[in-house]
């Protein structure tokens, strides 16, 4: 390869190609809507080649998970069934008639996660076509994990709940004390805006609260951990999160459209 | 994935009777492979590539400045390894998750890349074997 009569080295195109990466890298950061729009389009080309094998790779996750898992699930929908069974115990008593269970969640899988936004946001493979919305809740196992930040016809982005700006209304369950569950971009969470001389334990458990028809309330979110330094007259709480938020391969979206049908 | 990629941009560029411009081709074709690489999972284009480019850039020019003689399967290994190391600790210089998961994901990844090496490695022996 020649230019004006000068052969060219293969180091000199090493030293070129990382020039030209670190500019590509320097004008992405700086320009996050570019990135989004670049990281869409590359992700939107290479979906139907790659559909194949992301669903190999999730058979065999699967495959290996399910005896894990199989036991914690049994012992939870042995749980479930006893809870179930005392609240239509009581339902019966007091007169009141239960209306049909509907289909109301889209299945998904988690199709990228990045890891230095590992506790921000990750990608699902369902999308407008699906019936899913913007602002939907995402679960995991029961348990909120987050809600649909940005949407495409076949895919979704999930803003997690431990991103710092991800923000929504939950309720102790125990007390029914009313706060904003926040996270702060590295795995921990927390639950603000509760009183000082609030008593809450350890063990007590966060679901969410009323906030828009797609994200109904009593959305199990996780248990308290603890208090941490009072802040202004309120006590941030400390909180587990309920589901496996370093091993999500599959999730639920609300879809508030099902419920309508 | 990534390593497949790499480690076949480095046999490619190593072979026997390799021209410079074919090694020049497959500098290009290492970034751009880095740069899809980037966009679909690290989140950080442009980084993938710049790896790429430089570290298959480096082999080339170690690898002209041996005497011919002196280019064995061991040194090929060698390079092609030590591309892939570059590589890894790079970006788990970069990783953000904590320090325990990152340490743990390059040691599976250095591990698992080890039986590509061997086969890209006796490809490479195979190859050099006919030359001779």
């Amino acid at each position: 390869m020649r230019i004006m009569d000068r052969e060219l080295k293969p180091w000199l195109h090493g030293v070129v190609s990382v020039l030209l990466g670190f500019i590509l890298l320097w004008t992405m950061t700086a320009f996050p809507v570019m990135n989004y729009r670049f990281l869409d389009i590359v992700n939107n080309v290479l979906y139907y080649p790659e559909k194949p094998f992301m669903q190999l790779r999730s058979l065999i996750k699967y495959s290996s998970n399910w005896v894990l898992e199989r036991s914690s699930l049994q012992e939870r929908v042995s749980q479930l069934e006893l809870k179930n069974r005392i609240m239509s115990e009581a339902l019966q008593k007091a007169g009141i008639i239960m209306p049909a269970p509907k289909d109301s969640t889209v299945a998904a899988q988690v199709t990228l996660r990045y890891p230095e936004a590992w506790w921000q946001e990750m990608r699902i493979d369902k999308g407008r076509r699906d019936g899913i919305a913007e602002g939907a809740a995402v679960m995991s196992e029961g348990f909120l994990i987050g809600r649909i930040s940005r949407l495409g016809d076949n895919y979704a982005w999930v803003e997690l709940i431990t991103s710092s700006s991800f923000f929504i209304a939950a309720a102790v369950d125990e007390t029914r004390d009313l706060g904003v569950i926040n996270g702060d971009d590295h795995g921990n969470l927390k639950l603000l805006y509760i009183p000082e001389e609030r008593k809450l334990k350890r063990g007590m458990s966060v679901s969410t609260s009323l906030m828009s028809e797609l994200v109904p309330p009593g959305i199990p979110i996780g248990s308290i951990i603890g208090p941490e330094e009072p802040k202004e007259g309120f006590m941030p709480m400390k909180i587990q999160a309920g589901a496996h938020l370093t091993q999500l391969y599959a999730v639920e979206v609300f879809s508030a459209a099902r419920v309508a049908k | 994935m990534p390593d497949v990629f790499l480690f076949s941009a480095v046999l490619l560029a190593l072979m026997p009777n390799t021209q410079k411009s074919r090694q020049i081709m497959l500098i290009w074709a290492a970034f751009i492979g880095g740069l899809l690489w980037d966009l679909r999972w690290t989140n950080l284009p442009g980084l993938t590539a710049a790896i790429n480019g430089a570290s298959l850039a480096v082999a080339c020019h170690v690898w002209q400045k041996i005497p011919a003689q002196a280019r064995t399967v061991t040194l090929f290994a060698i390079l092609a390894g030590g591309t892939h190391i570059l590589s890894g600790i790079i970006h788990f210089s970069l990783w953000t998750i904590p320090s325990q998961a990152a340490v743990r994901q390059l040691t599976v990844q250095q591990l698992l890349a080890i039986p590509v090496l061997v086969v890209v490695s006796l490809l490479f022996w195979k190859v050099s074997d006919k030359h001779v």
